[in-house]
């Protein structure tokens, strides 16, 4: 069931980002090593995360760590949506 | 307090006397204050933090309402919203619990980003927020902070560690010292002031749940708010412009008749037209995709911001033009909107960075 949720979730963070940074995207690909990032598409992603999948990234959770991979994107979409009872 | 109620609130409180206020380069204490204990200066805090709970839409269109009557209390606004925006985002629960009532309840925040060295390059900002035991430590020096004169709080961007923070910081606390900007060119009412943090030591709380986070994610995410109610108030620099000048054009003759039926006064009045329409529109749009949670609000933005202030500029010089010696007293409403509009197009973003923004926009969208 997790696995499934997560498979979800990277699927359609993927397609978000491709378009945007033009390019293949890994799970673990380093989205902010490669300079596609720019100030205003980082915020538009974190928008983008509470929207399509219904969370509030708030306060501490708002780290580059929690947002460098697909990968890590997932796990905090998993987490947020577990503590929110979802 | 539903929007007619507070836009009456606004209306009594202000009335006619914004350009008094604007001459003498001060507010009086008791607009802000019921202002503030009405919740009205950021109508957009949720009800569960004492706030009126209201939409960017509705919130804009009250940014707009003030806007059109004075600069500078719609920039104290502005502040207080930006302020009560990122404790909301970047703040822990406990910080949103604590800080956000106090915002909606009189207590006055303003917002400090720039620096001697950092103005459209925040990235140079040098000011630290360093952490020691159970305090953390402020040191550096803002410079142009909107209202720090009026304001009980100070929220402070600066660096640390390897990314950056924001920490609330008393007026009143040892080691900060407030420096009024002697003569501002707009928004003279607005307690623009320098200041100076001498290793101002708070407790740890004071500094917001997400430091560390990188410094354009902490400063996107204010801006972006502060663009929204930025260009809202260049709607209402607008509105009072096309009053003060379609009323003067109906009423005054020269050459036998009303200066509107003269062509190129005329051309004028339809220019402030369609400059009032296209920035209300694009605000409207931009506070639609706010509300709706759209990641577009972040260039949508930039977008209405880069158009409501350059249409305001051009708009308030316009405007000016149509009343001649009739507006070119000091106080005046359009003498106003000339000198304050022409900052709008400096803060939250030059219109030159607010370009290279859109810019990188459309290339990413359209090449």
């Amino acid at each position: 069931m997790a696995e499934r949720r997560a498979g979800e979730v990277r699927a359609t963070l993927v397609a978000f980002l491709e378009p945007h940074l033009r390019t293949e995207i890994t799970p673990d690909l380093d989205l902010f090593a490669s300079g596609g990032m720019s100030s205003l598409f980082a915020l538009e992603l974190v928008v983008h995360l509470e929207r399509s999948f219904g969370v509030a990234v708030e306060g501490p959770d708002l780290q580059l760590a929690n947002f460098r991979t697909v990968d890590a994107m997932t796990a905090l979409v998993l987490r947020l949506g577990e503590a929110a009872g979802g | 307090m539903d929007e007619g109620a507070v836009t009456a609130l606004v209306d009594d409180l202000v009335g006619d006397r914004a350009g008094g206020w604007d001459l003498a380069g001060r507010l009086p204490a008791d607009v802000i204050g019921r202002l503030g204990a009405a919740g009205a200066l950021c109508p957009d805090v949720a009800a569960e933090f004492g706030g009126l709970g209201w939409p960017s839409l509705a919130t804009g269109e009250l940014t707009a309402f003030v806007g059109s009557r004075c600069s500078s209390l719609r920039s104290l606004m502005t502040s207080q919203g930006i302020a009560a925006w990122t404790i909301r985002r970047f703040g822990s629960r406990a910080q949103r619990a604590e800080h956000l009532p106090a915002l909606t309840s009189g207590l006055l925040a303003a917002v400090a980003f720039s620096e001697p060295g950092a103005g459209s390059d925040l990235a140079a900002m040098t000011t630290t927020i360093a952490c020691d035991g159970d305090e953390v430590v402020v040191s550096g020096h803002k410079v142009w902070v909107t209202g720090a004169e009026y304001a009980g709080e100070l929220l402070v961007f600066g660096r640390h560690g390897e990314g950056a923070a924001a920490a609330l910081v008393p007026a009143g606390a040892a080691g900060v010292r407030i420096e009024r900007v002697p003569d501002p060119l707009g928004c003279r009412a607005a307690g623009h002031a320098g200041v100076r943090l001498d290793r101002v030591r708070l407790p740890r709380g004071r500094m917001l749940a997400a430091a560390g986070v990188p410094l354009d994610w902490l400063v996107t995410s204010a801006l972006t708010h502060g663009r929204l109610s930025v260009a809202w108030g260049c709607v209402g620099i607008l509105r009072a412009c096309l009053a003060a000048a379609t009323r003067h054009a109906t009423v005054r003759e020269q050459f036998g008749r009303p200066l509107a039926e003269h062509q190129l006064v005329g051309r004028h009045l339809a220019e402030l037209l369609v400059a009032e329409q296209a920035a209300t529109h694009v605000c409207a749009h931009a506070s639609r995709c706010w509300d709706e949670g759209r990641p577009e609000q972040v260039p949508a933005a930039v977008l209405a911001k880069h158009l409501a202030a350059s249409g305001a500029a051009r708009g308030a010089a316009a405007a000016v033009q149509v009343l001649g010696s009739a507006g070119a007293g000091d106080g005046h409403p359009v003498a106003r909107a000339y000198r304050d509009a022409k900052l709008m197009e400096i803060i939250e973003g030059s219109s030159e960075i607010s370009q290279l923004l859109l810019a990188r926009r459309a290339v990413a969208v359209w090449a």
